[in-house]
């Protein structure tokens, strides 16, 4: 293993000073000669087909150019699940808020009156907003072709009369329909209970809500789109642009030099960037699509809530023997969702129970479109299960942090359906152990236990820790990079730039590898005409291990192209070779050989690959494209992540913390916070550090308020903007939280490295939850977020009394 | 006719200079006048084209109206007197330290930068059926949508529904309502004086208005008597968030005791009904009853005597319960760590 | 002047929302011009002399006439004056508020509401029992009478008509009136309470499409502004000069024998007391002449 030189250090980003400072340019920055701006018209109805619309009040008014509608884009035909995919623009409306048609004038004020003049005739179609609500034998449907996803495709799914009696009763019931997996007998496995808890919880829908909507503008130019938006990915959202506008990859360039957050909204990009895009065709001029912040609650995705049903038994040792869980997915009105399935894998991997079984029903509801939210499925499962685990160890006079050590992952462990061959698969590595020791010591939490469930005149204390794993990485991607005649060595990035750093971290691989001092590294990224290699989304929390593969492969493909050249150029072998303090030279004698300088000049004489004229083989069609652009610049490293992989990738935190609950008001602080991650080797620690807590904290968020609420009767949404879907505060926060990670490397990638971004969600979700659950007893509360009415309304009645299966409250 | 929101319309803007320019300018325009202090509650209403009034009156430029002064042994709030300025005035900290935590509970920051004691107590509700532009009977209709059986009331009224089961969502009112502050109203008919407890009148005499305020009349100043200066004060607010957030429940109380027995106190909640609640029937029993947790209990039960909870909202008994037991007798114990 | 209130669902949609006020001002404005256009007509068109019956008839029926006929029942004035406060309530409570006079006025309205209401059904089942049920009712020999009536009112030469029964035709259609404008504020109040909160009810809106509500509502408010005018008429009548005599009935519950036989029909509302024993042949064609 090389010197860590960069890995594991910190150091400043290069985007950073223009991000605090306000000079960065986000997508609503940008200005373009003759630019209009459009507004949207919205569905007011749930669910709808448009019977006429009438826009030549709006198309005669001063400065308005254009309307589209959603006759103007590309023809789509129902996919395999029986759904036509959605397009940023609908005839037939299926949720209240969905864009029906846009007008491009010379302003927004003018466009937003010409929008008023719009006659709009709906015929109301039948629509549902609760899933429970569409399942009962007489409720309606979400869509004309059904209200659940049977077998993946859509079809109309209903419970018995006697199914809903248990909804009466307050639980869930195990309906037909759901899909089912299973890990040994899970009837066994309660026969070696001690103790089995079953409960029936609901936990929220929430927007993505990033702070940066997905604003864009557009233009042509000579046949090609050039589109600055909001993205997950550079790279990755070519093709998907391309697809929902009709036109080729190579006729789209996306500018996203800086993304206002995404969490898994903006994967990759936004179907509605098909508008300015559209318009702009339309018009033959610019146009600039602001989103609103109520805008963006109706088209910028959100997660799917759950209402589910939990048994769970649990040995006097701990350890779990059995877990029988029963999800509803509200699935939103389109494509399915992966978040119950997630749910069951990540369930399975955090507490490795000894048998298992698994269903889940995704219906689909009129309510804004669905989409994975930072650590989809998994922290709603993390919210399902924690505060059960607690209570049973609660019953049982264990210690929480025991129970979650006895059960947790370790090695390559198993989780997940069984496969074909009856097998469960496997992760690279879990050092969860670690993590919770490591916590335990930072947290203080034998100290803390003193405190648990005590209390002083009105205020009572609790202590909850939480496990929380989530997918960490993929493989397979591409790295460019050049050395150039300059000196300086050159990084192209396709990775989306979401302010997790990671599209800058990534490459301080390379340049350690090289002996490269950071200073002379330049980042090339936010742009697909600065020909970009393909890459991952920053999605599912790929980015660090996948592309640090790639950046690995790709340094050790410009490690050996330097030695090649010298070797060529200076007699001997290439092993004979290496490459440190800016040179290639003999082993040995560091201040021989060539400089990198030299070496670029070299190559681009020497031509072939040491250039870039010739490409691996292996590399995809965009990185060979792009690095067909660069080629002759220098000595260009190039190369696929081949490296082999057993298992699949998972990180992991343990989260910590005590809340205090005044229990004649119900409100609460969380006092205090501590997380510890097991996310392999730590490439860069403050980076590490916002990942872990602003995680964490959209974990409390989710705890302690964050919801939407519609109106039933209408299925129309109340809570939209941020003082209605309360998102935590600065406040709301503890004041200085801790974190560390375990710094083990993963041993099934070069870098040792995983990614980050989503298990700490989960972990401040639970770590709250099982606080709350310690301070107020097992009977407080049965749904997220718990809220202060929740709490003062059970400890006046002495159990939960919010409604049992409502959603969306 | 289409709905778009979050575009703000075209109107006449006037900025006066002047009280008396503002007054002439409300009488000119009457009901399509909009009086804008701190823009917190109107940039809401204009930006979603839900209210579209003719005409703005802005009175960012009435430098007379901000301000606070001492009157007697009292204070003089100018009514643009901006939250943030409320709060750091010695006076004010000095003799009627309840306003300062009312006024600090509201909000966030930013907003309290702007925001003015006269938009604070003069707020329209929060209720988001209507905010939303549901045609209900605060916005002309004849329905209420908060209150149906599948309705979400999570923040509503539990007093005094008439009809429309809104709240007043004001921090500062109900400790206004407890300082006994006075509501200095001007027209260009001239000045009335309106106890801080009848400046705000409920959906029953008038399901549109928050206030007393009719069409050309301006809340100028809040004066408050030195009555209760220096006395005992209690004020609560709870809330899901611990900033920007509006009150499920505030309550304020100003309490005189000697030698254990509650001699006299004002009492007012808020967030439970159209208008702030005054708790007078509460205030009789207690007077001359021993400070203890005795009384606080029975004040408590008392104060939600009537209350009537919707499908979402009930938890907003115990709540009061509790706080108005708190107000009698503190806050209970702490932990040091 | 729109007629009509229109407003918008939560669907965009178009739904009807109740009259327009200025149908109370159109309604009030009318009475106040029928009021006006009556006076003046009474004080300066010149009235038909009232018809002398046979002078030797009369005197004889006037015998048998006890001095105070008995017009209307305790039960029947209490309900009247019932029905009455309640209705002053229901108008106050609805209309002073819309002109003006702002009061919490909802509870007083559905309460009066409640209050008229179980007087109206009190009425019903009273006077379908008990009362002389028909004599209320207009009937065919009505019409002809009222033309004749109008004629000679406005000086043109007619048949005498008959005298009144009971009840004269305006009274008849008076009553008829309001027991249509009542019942469809009855009738759609009563569901309206599901829309505020009373003690009666758990409130539901959505109880009826948004139509129909607005239907119910313009059907509440017509009928409403409707009796603005008429009670505004009945009052007016009430304190004619000419008319006090039945205003005094309905307090006192009876009219003297003089305005019995000036504006009854002896046939058609027989208070006669039973004559003494008179000669067989005089008692039969006597008793025919009354029962025709």
């Amino acid at each position: 293993m090389p010197e860590r030189t960069l890995v594991g250090q910190n150091y400043t980003t290069p985007d950073l000073v223009a991000k605090v400072t306000g000079k960065a340019k986000y997508a609503e920055d940008y200005r373009a000669e003759g630019m209009l701006f459009c507004k949207l018209l919205l569905s007011p109805m749930p669910h709808a087909r448009v019977r006429r619309i009438d826009s030549s009040k709006a198309l005669a008014m001063k400065g308005v150019v254009g309307v589209l509608t959603a006759d103007d884009f590309p023809p789509v035909k129902p996919d395999q699940s029986g759904l036509k995919p959605e397009q940023a623009l609908t005839n037939e409306p299926v949720y209240q808020g969905e864009p029906i048609l846009a007008v491009a004038a010379v302003d927004e004020v003018t466009a937003a009156d010409a929008i008023e003049l719009i006659e709009l005739d709906l015929e109301p179609l039948p629509f549902a907003v609760d899933p429970i609500e569409s399942l009962r034998p007489e409720g309606a449907n979400a869509r004309l072709e059904g209200n659940a996803y049977v077998d993946r495709k859509v079809a109309t799914l209903k419970w018995t009369a006697e199914d809903f009696r248990e909804v009466a009763a307050g639980r869930l019931p195990f309906g037909k329909g759901a899909d089912e997996w299973k890990v040994g007998d899970v009837d066994a496995g309660f026969k070696q209970a001690d103790v089995v808890i079953d409960e029936t919880v609901v936990i929220q829908s929430t927007g993505h809500q990033p702070l940066e909507t997905r604003t864009a503008m557009a233009y042509w130019q000579n046949g090609k789109l050039y589109l600055h938006g909001s993205t997950q990915s550079v790279a990755r959202t070519v093709a998907s642009v391309a697809g929902w506008v009709g036109v080729e990859p190579s006729k789209v360039v996306i500018v996203s030099e800086y993304t206002g957050g995404g969490f898994g909204s903006k994967i990759p990009g936004a179907h509605s960037m098909a508008i300015p895009a559209l318009l702009s065709k339309k018009t033959g001029r610019p146009v600039m699509m602001r989103i609103s912040r109520e805008e963006e609650h109706f088209i910028g995705r959100a997660r799917a809530g759950m209402q589910a049903r939990a048994r769970l038994g649990m040995r006097k040792d701990g350890r779990i023997t059995a877990l029988d869980l029963y999800i509803v997915m509200d699935n939103g009105p389109y494509s399915a969702q992966g978040d119950a399935r997630s749910s069951g894998s990540i369930a399975s991997l955090a507490y490795q129970p000894m048998t298992m079984r698994f269903r889940s029903v995704a219906v689909l509801t009129n309510t804004p479109p669905r989409t994975s939210q930072r650590s989809p499925g998994g922290m709603q499962v993390n919210a399902i299960l924690e505060p059960i685990i607690t209570k049973a160890a609660r019953k049982l006079g264990l210690d929480q942090v025991a129970v979650r050590h006895i059960n947790a992952p370790a090695g390559k462990a198993p989780y997940g359906p069984p496969g074909q061959n009856g097998k469960q698969r496997y992760v690279t590595s879990a050092f969860v152990k670690e993590a919770l020791d490591r916590g335990v010591e930072l947290f203080g939490w034998d100290a803390r236990k003193g405190r648990s469930g005590q209390r002083r005149g009105s205020k009572a204390r609790g202590i909850g820790v939480a496990v929380s794993p989530y997918v960490g990485g993929s493989i397979g991607f591409d790295a460019i990079m050049t050395i150039r005649p300059d000196g300086r060595l050159y990084f192209q990035s396709g990775i989306g730039n979401l302010g997790t750093h990671s599209t800058i971290d990534v490459h301080r691989v390379a340049a350690e590898l090289l002996g490269m001092p950071w200073e002379k590294c330049e980042v090339i990224w936010g742009d697909t005409s600065k020909h970009v290699p393909w890459s991952c989304s920053s999605a599912g929390s790929q980015t660090v291990h996948a592309m640090t593969r790639a950046a690995h492969a790709g340094a050790m493909d410009a490690k050996r192209k330097l030695q090649e050249l010298a070797a060529h150029d200076l007699g001997g072998k290439p092993d004979d070779y290496d490459v440190s303090n800016e040179r290639v030279h003999r082993k040995g004698n560091a201040s021989g050989g060539l400089t990198f300088a030299q070496a670029a000049k070299r190559a681009i004489e020497l031509g072939g690959k040491y250039d870039g004229h010739e490409l691996p083989k292996d590399i995809n069609p965009m990185t060979k494209t792009s690095a067909t652009a660069l080629a002759g610049l220098g000595l260009m490293g190039v190369a696929k992540d081949n490296y082999p992989r057993d298992g699949d990738t998972h990180s992991y935190v343990v989260g910590f913390a005590e809340v205090e609950v005044d229990v004649e008001t119900g409100a609460y602080q969380i006092l205090d916070y501590t997380a510890v991650a097991d996310c392999g080797t730590v490439l860069h620690p403050h980076s590490l550090a916002g990942q872990i807590h602003g995680g964490s904290v959209l974990g409390m968020g989710h705890a302690i308020g964050q919801r939407w609420t519609y109106d039933q009767h209408y299925g129309r949404p109340l809570a939209k903007r941020f003082h209605h879907t309360k998102p935590p505060t600065i406040l709301d926060v503890p004041v200085a939280m801790k974190w560390d990670a375990v710094n083990i490397p993963d041993p099934e990638t070069p870098v040792g490295a995983r990614g980050i971004g989503e298990p700490p969600v989960g972990a401040g979700y639970g770590a709250v939850l099982n606080a709350l659950v310690d301070a107020l007893g097992d009977d407080a509360f049965r749904r997220t977020p718990v809220t202060p009415d929740v709490i003062v309304a059970a400890l006046d009645a002495g159990k939960w009394t919010h409604e049992a299966l409502t959603a969306h409250v | 006719m289409a709905v778009i929101r979050d575009v703000m319309p075209a109107f006449e803007l006037f900025q006066p200079a002047n009280v008396e320019e503002a007054l002439s300018l409300l009488n000119r325009y009457k009901s399509d006048a909009w009086v804008m202090a701190g823009g917190l509650d109107s940039f809401d209403w204009l930006k979603d084209r839900i209210k579209r009034p003719k005409v703005v009156v802005d009175l960012v430029g009435v430098k007379e109206l901000e301000g606070v002064r001492a009157s007697g042994d009292g204070l003089e709030i100018g009514a643009m007197t901006t939250l943030t300025d409320l709060v750091r005035h010695p006076l004010v900290r000095e003799k009627f330290g309840m306003l300062l935590e009312a006024a600090e509970a509201a909000a966030s920051p930013q907003i309290r930068n702007q925001g003015t004691i006269g938009g604070n107590v003069s707020q329209d509700t929060r209720c988001w059926y209507y905010r939303d532009g549901w045609e209900c009977y605060r916005a002309g209709g004849n329905i209420c949508y908060a209150d149906t059986p599948t309705a979400m009331n999570r923040e509503h009224a539990i007093f005094d529904a008439d009809r429309c089961v809104a709240v007043n969502p004001s921090d500062t009112a109900p400790a206004l309502i407890a300082l006994d502050a006075k509501m200095v109203i001007r027209s260009t008919s001239g000045e009335q004086i309106v106890d801080a407890e009848h400046y705000f009148i409920g959906p029953g005499i008038d399901i549109t208005r928050m206030t007393v305020l009719k069409p050309g009349d301006l809340l100028v100043a809040i004066r408050i008597p030195g009555t209760w200066a220096g006395s005992q004060f209690y004020f609560e607010k709870v809330r899901d968030r611990k900033v920007w957030d509006f009150p499920l429940v505030n309550v304020a109380s100003v309490m005189k005791t000697s030698g254990g027995t509650i001699q006299d106190l004002r009492l007012a909640l808020n967030g439970v009904a159209a208008h702030p609640v005054r708790l007078r029937a509460v205030e009789a029993a207690v007077r001359g009853k021993p400070r203890n947790e005795q009384t606080a209990e029975m004040a408590g039960l008392m104060a939600i005597e009537g209350a009537k909870p919707l499908r979402h909202n009930g938890y907003k008994l115990p709540l009061v319960r509790n706080l108005v037991k708190r107000a009698i007798r503190g806050v209970e114990g702490s932990w040091t760590s | 002047m729109d007629f009509l209130k229109w407003g918008r669902s939560p669907w965009g949609e178009d739904i009807l929302i109740r009259i327009s006020w200025d149908l109370l001002y159109l309604s009030a404005i009318g009475g106040v011009l029928f009021l006006i256009g009556h006076a003046l007509y009474v004080r300066f068109w010149p009235q038909p002399v009232p018809e002398k019956g046979d002078a030797a008839t009369t005197a004889a029926l006037a015998a048998r006439i006890p001095e105070r006929v008995a017009r209307h029942s305790v039960a029947a004035r209490a309900f009247h004056w019932v029905m009455a406060a309640a209705m002053f309530v229901l108008l106050f409570s609805a209309f002073l508020p819309i002109v003006g006079v702002k009061f919490a006025w909802v509870t007083i309205h559905w309460i009066a509401g409640v209050i008229l209401t179980l007087s109206i059904i009190y009425h019903t089942v009273h006077a379908t029992f008990w009362l002389d049920f028909w004599s209320i009712w207009p009937e065919k020999g009505d019409i002809e009478d009222s033309r004749r009536r109008m004629l000679r009112g406005v000086g043109q030469s007619a048949p005498a008509p008959r005298k009144h029964g009971k009840y004269p035709l305006e009274n008849k259609l008076y009553h008829l009136i309001i027991l249509i404008t009542g019942l469809a504020v009855i009738g759609t109040g009563v569901f309206m309470m599901k829309r505020v909160q009373t003690p009666f009810f758990t409130r539901n809106p959505y109880l009826f499409t948004d139509q129909a509500w607005g239907v119910m509502y313009v059907a509440h408010g017509l009928a409403g502004v409707g009796l603005v005018a008429l009670v505004m008429a009945h009052v007016y009548f009430a304190i004619r000069p000419e008319k006090l005599w039945i205003t005094y009935s309905m307090i006192f519950g009876w009219i003297d024998r003089g305005h019995y036989l000036e504006h009854h029909d002896p046939q058609r509302w027989n208070v006669a007391r039973p004559v003494p024993p008179p000669p067989p042949d005089e008692d039969a064609a006597k008793g025919r002449r009354i029962a025709v």
